[in-house]
């Protein structure tokens, strides 16, 4: 075991976990935060993304002991107008990938706020919908602000 | 285990290094790797770009937006692997980063595990490589590398100053290992030659967010001659000095598709330098 710390969607958390245990194992089961998928478990599918100091990133390939910076989840973006535009959009079929596309769509936004389709596609890219749901998520990232 | 992070050179003592962690990470949860120890590097692996040199602890992310590197490299960075990743990942790994061969990562014994056969040649080998494929297989992931090769860079590590070509080695029986690099070895910096115009082209399996089927980077030196490495087609970066080396290529029998192609992406990027 050893002690951690961690901010999460601007809340404190002191931990003791063995060293090896990933982000998103304790965004899960430790926080509880759920809203974090699971699902390659190896860094390709994008299902776990979350911001670190703004910056979309693995969390099921960071060690929680080695993170450097404050995280956002999903659980952070809940008022976000993405949100709505993804409902908008209907651009949610099973909705696993979701709360990760829009992780990641947040950050784009942050430092571009009108993306063209080209900068979307490359931005988005390691986001994985295995509905394929992405024409939908391109639309609502485009219409974002309402 | 435990985790170091040693903000000195000096406090380096043994251990798995890890900067991003997104090889690292992954091949210990496999038990491809294993360590009581783990020495996070990035309090002592330089970060950023200065003039031509390039700290091992950049991220792609970073290269891939930075004016100042040749277009090679550049268009290397942002073609290679997600978002995530690149904003993860530093220089200094993606040189070092393993096959992925699937039967290593799924932990066949063999040859680059130590055994007696190459479990690709015989089976399922539709990614793998045209040269030097005879001992083991496996097509070097790295786009960057192949950038880096073709531009002439040189690396420089805690113990020594080498070409980037000359970090890698073909496996054989009695050594492994496709890498040089000593036990205790960090890189710290890559340094850039004078370089005229670069290239960098890459065939994926889908138009982004993949690793190289095959990559071809071309630079053009000081003299005027081109240089050109490729991913994705032999064990390590893989240097042709023209098109017809192509001939001499011993693809596997799923292979074969690959000689084509990179001979279409090499004349691609030579005209585009022409
Ligand atoms: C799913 C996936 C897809 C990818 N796609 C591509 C692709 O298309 N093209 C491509 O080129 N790459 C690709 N990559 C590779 C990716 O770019 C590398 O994993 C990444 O750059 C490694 O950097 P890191 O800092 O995370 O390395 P780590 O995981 O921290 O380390 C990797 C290796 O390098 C060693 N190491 C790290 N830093 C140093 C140092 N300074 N000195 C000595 N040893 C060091 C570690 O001990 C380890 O052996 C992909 C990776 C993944 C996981
Ligand atoms: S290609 Fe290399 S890594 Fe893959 S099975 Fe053969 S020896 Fe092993
Ligand atoms: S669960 Fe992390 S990338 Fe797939
Ligand atoms: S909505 Fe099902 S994976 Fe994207």
């Amino acid at each position: 075991m050893s002690a951690l710390r961690l901010t999460v969607n601007g809340g404190e958390h002191v931990l003791d976990v063995p060293v090896g245990t990933s982000l998103a194992q304790i965004l899960r089961d430790e926080l509880g935060l759920t809203g974090t998928k699971i699902a390659c478990n190896e860094g390709h599918c994008g299902a776990c993304t979350v911001q670190i100091d703004g910056v979309p990133q693995l969390s099921c390939i960071t060690l929680a002991h080695a993170v450097e910076g404050e995280v956002t989840t999903i659980e952070g973006l809940r008022e976000h107008p993405l949100v709505e535009a993804f409902v908008r959009a209907d651009a949610v079929q099973c909705g696993y990938c979701t709360p990760g596309q829009v992780v990641s769509a947040a950050a784009l936004v942050a430092a571009n706020p009108q993306p063209t389709r080209e900068e979307i596609r490359h931005a988005m890219a390691g986001n994985i919908c295995r509905c394929g749901t992405y024409p939908k998520i391109e639309e609502a990232i485009l219409s974002w602000q309402g | 285990m435990e985790l170091l992070r040693p903000s000195s050179l000096e406090e380096l003592d043994g251990g798995l290094l890890l900067h991003g962690g997104t090889e690292v990470v992954p091949l210990l949860r496999e038990g491809l790797l294993e360590t009581e120890r783990l020495v996070d590097v990035r309090g002592v692996v330089p970060r950023g770009v200065d003039g031509a040199v390039i700290g091992a602890g950049t991220t792609l992310a970073e290269l891939e937006v930075e004016p100042a590197i040749p277009d090679a490299l550049r268009e290397a960075c942002r073609l290679a692997a997600s978002p995530q990743l690149r904003s993860m990942g530093s220089l200094g790994g993606n040189l070092l980063q393993a096959t992925r061969c699937w039967y290593w990562r799924l932990g066949y014994d063999c040859r680059l595990h130590g055994g007696d056969r190459c479990h690709a040649r015989d089976g399922e080998h539709r990614e793998h490589a045209i040269f030097a494929n005879e001992f083991c297989a496996s097509a070097h992931p790295s786009d960057v590398a192949a950038a880096l090769v073709a531009l002439g860079a040189r690396v420089r590590t805690n113990q020594r100053e080498l070409a980037v070509e000359e970090l890698y080695r073909l496996p054989d029986e009695g050594n492994r290992s496709t890498t040089t690099l000593e036990s205790g070895e960090l890189l710290l910096e890559i340094e850039l030659p004078p370089a005229g115009a670069s290239v960098y082209l890459k065939a994926m399996d889908r138009k982004r967010w993949a690793f190289p089927q095959v990559g071809v980077a071309v630079a053009r030196h000081e003299d005027g001659s081109p240089r050109i490495a490729l991913a994705g087609v032999a064990p390590i970066p893989w240097r042709i000095e023209g098109v017809d080396d192509l001939d001499a290529a011993t693809p596997l029998p799923r292979t074969e598709w690959k000689v084509p192609l990179a001979r279409a992406l090499v004349r691609r990027a030579l005209a585009a330098l022409a």
